[in-house]
């Protein structure tokens, strides 16, 4: 019904939250109106959020995942109470600093330093209070050189670090982050997850829209998954990435089976020995059948993923095909992969590139074994590697260790049968 | 699957699949029904806390408009003389219009000064909040910060442009009248009005961009249809009131002259119509900005 501050200050309480946006403004107000009245029909919009609900408790890190266009952003505009709803309820504790398009506030004709003090109070601080955080914003910029330059001179990465810095050093009480990461190099990013730590450690709730599953792992405990306008999952992290992911998948792995191509993927099955479970640490066996409409010799590939796209390792082994089926085998000594869900990824291609199977996910793969060790809060993992590790730790003597390189080309066998 | 089928890319494929399920159909109970209070004592509170935006904002504007400009702030003495030299030519030389023994060039500024302050605040802050949609997105202020800080860029500038009007005095020998001090009142009326106005205009532009356009050209015809150029006796005695309730900047520029020059007091029933419309153009103007606001970040 209305916005009101009542609440806890660093708390976040969205319900019932609609919203949707005009049909179509690219057309002119007078052409829309005439067909509307010509049609008699009530102009239709598109629901961006439909009766979502989120509570935050201050201090909270709360992660919002989905698609393009499933209302992430769009749910973030209505907490910072840039954009209001059409129906709903929301009440916010404190003051909110949004980092959402982090460039597009700057502008270009000034220096650093005048953006700085420009942004900053629109941002809502006090000129005192952006003076006074002024050399924390340019050291974490590293724009000490080129501050009172026009940023119209500046590269691109060099604004959005502008931008972010501003923003980060507002110290609001709840910091609402839209993609900010992205566009930074990786030292930057690093030191944009260092910060946005310490700002969780001083109290202030986060709320985090990324498509970086490893970004949300490394920030949010809790994680909500939102689907066109609705949110689907909404729990601890592991939990809503794993459905997320799954989700994904099931519906990628779907799409493969209506594709037309001339070859394909009939069977696929992934045991231990002895037809046991998947388990961390032992021999992985994967059977699969192929059916083939060409003979020839193929690239046959096979990757294992965690959410989309991105394998974890790929193997490539050249085989050659007859028509019709063709069964394989193969055989990865010591599984690298902690316990969780994963997709076994599949593609053929044959000599000079040409795709014969399209690279997609070809089936589900639960590995059993020793629960996961999530990295300290802050610190993204690029993806999950099971390393058998051994710690010695006399006084001040110790060993360090590191991880071993996932190797794309590990033992693997791989051969027609 | 038959709408999958359609589909061609395999990435929009996926996409049909994830999203397809779901209708727009529904609709939410309307007792959640979003409203904001619009109550005066709300809206002018936030607006009190935003006035550092005010600020921050015209000192921004002031500083990006001279950039990489030779001349600078000089622009803002510059414009209104150039414009002058062009009205004392035309309507001085040429028409010869009465000004009732004050020299033309005098008579003329301080006709112009106002008008130029009224045609820079509506013509920058009516499209103030089209062109800073970026900043629409960045925090929740109120969003007539824009177009005030529009019109305090054009006092700002009018306030430089008095500059030309001291060298004025001193090249014709005169002096401003004691009554100067009564000017304060056509200029309360001249900011109201024009505040107003550029609210009201720059809430219209953002849903409709045709205002834009129209805008300058309005701007000529007002130009030449107030007494900036020539005085108001021009109009006839019966119509004089009629028109000071449909251009309080006629009255105003009336007002000016009478004090500052004449050592006259303002003609108060003529600059009390204009002060009615100012009023009520503020009033209205502020309330149509608040009703158009909510919608403003999503169509600008």
């Amino acid at each position: 019904m209305s916005r009101s501050q009542a609440a806890l200050p660093g708390s976040v309480s969205a319900t019932h939250i609609w919203k949707r946006y005009r049909p179509d403004s690219r057309r002119s107000v007078v052409q829309e109106t005439l067909s509307a009245i010509r049609r008699r029909q009530r102009r239709r919009a598109r629901w961006v959020l439909r009766d979502v609900e989120l509570e935050v408790q201050p201090g909270e890190a709360v992660a919002l995942i989905g698609l393009n266009g499933s209302g992430k952003s769009t749910l973030l505009k209505v907490l910072a109470g840039v954009t209001h709803p059409n129906a709903g309820q929301l009440d916010i504790g404190g003051r909110i600093g949004a980092l959402i398009e982090v460039r597009s506030g700057i502008h270009p004709d000034l220096s650093g330093r005048e953006n700085a003090l420009f942004y900053g109070t629109v941002l809502g601080l006090s000129r005192r209070q952006v003076m006074d955080r002024f050399d924390d914003i340019v050291d974490f910029a590293e724009l000490s050189g080129a501050i009172d330059r026009q940023v119209k001179f500046y590269s691109s990465g060099m604004q959005m670090r502008l931008g972010f810095s501003i923003a980060a050093f507002l110290e609001p009480d709840i910091l609402l982050v839209d993609e900010a990461l992205a566009v930074g190099d990786v030292g930057f990013q690093q030191r944009c997850l260092e910060r946005m730590k310490d700002v969780l450690n001083q109290g202030t709730t986060l709320i985090f829209v990324s498509h970086d599953m490893a970004a949300v792992e490394a920030m949010c405990q809790r994680t909500v998954w939102l689907d066109d306008g609705v949110i689907r999952s909404d729990g601890p992290t592991a939990d809503t990435l794993g459905r997320y992911r799954v989700g994904l998948e099931e519906k990628a792995a779907l799409l493969a089976r209506l594709l037309d191509d001339p070859v394909r993927m009939t069977q696929l099955s992934a045991t231990s020995i002895d037809e046991a479970l998947p388990e961390t640490g032992r021999p992985l066996l994967l059977g699969l059948t192929l059916a083939s409409e060409m003979s020839g010799p193929v690239d046959l590939c096979v990757g294992v993923s965690e959410g989309p796209a991105t394998p974890i390792f790929t193997l490539t082994r050249s085989v050659d095909l007859r028509v019709g089926e063709n069964d394989l085998r193969c055989t990865i000594e010591n599984l690298p992969l902690p316990k969780g869900r994963y997709y076994v990824w599949l593609g053929a291609f044959g000599p000079g590139g040409s795709t014969q199977m399209p690279w997609h996910p070809a089936a589900p793969l639960d590995v059993e074994g020793p629960p996961r060790h999530p990295p300290p809060r802050g610190v993204m993992q690029l993806s999950p590697v099971h390393v058998t590790a051994r710690w010695d730790a006399r006084g001040s003597e110790s060993t360090s260790f590191q991880r071993k390189p996932t190797d794309g080309t590990a033992a693997a066998l791989l051969s027609p049968r | 699957m038959t709408d999958l089928e359609r589909v061609v890319t395999p990435g929009a494929r996926l996409r049909t699949l994830i999203t397809a399920e779901v209708s727009h159909d529904e609709q939410p109970a309307d007792e959640w029904a979003y409203q904001r209070s619009l109550r005066p004592s709300r809206v002018l509170g936030d607006l009190w806390r935003a006035r550092q935006i005010v600020r921050t904002i015209t000192e921004r504007n002031l500083r990006v408009r001279y950039k990489q400009s030779v001349l600078g702030f000089a622009w803002a003495l510059l414009t209104p003389v150039g414009l002058l030299i062009v009205l004392t030519f035309v309507f001085g030389r040429v028409a010869g219009v009465d000004t009732g023994g004050i020299p033309y060039p005098l008579f003329a500024y301080i006709g112009l000064l106002p008008w130029a302050f009224f045609a820079a605040a509506i013509n920058t802050g009516g499209s103030s909040i089209v062109s800073d949609k970026a900043l629409l997105n960045k925090s929740q202020f109120p969003r007539e910060v824009f177009p005030l800080s529009a019109v305090a860029v054009a006092g700002v500038d009018a306030g430089m442009a008095l500059v030309p009007l001291v060298i004025l005095f001193l090249v014709e020998q005169q002096a401003p009248a004691v009554t100067t001090a009564l000017a304060i009142v056509p200029l309360l009326v001249l900011i109201a009005f024009t505040t107003g106005m550029t609210l009201a205009l720059a809430s219209i532009i953002v849903y409709l961009r045709d205002v834009r356009v129209v805008l300058p050209l309005l701007l000529q015809i007002g130009l030449f249809a107030t007494p900036v150029a020539y005085g108001l006796e021009l109009f006839p005695g019966w119509a004089r009131l009629a028109y000071c309730f449909l251009n309080p900047v006629a009255p105003v520029i009336d007002s000016f002259r009478r004090t500052v020059l004449l050592g006259q007091a303002p003609q108060w029933d003529y600059l009390g119509a204009g002060a009615v419309t100012a009023a009520v153009v503020l009033v209205g103007g502020y309330a149509l900005f608040k009703r158009l606001e909510g919608g403003m970040a999503d169509v600008a």
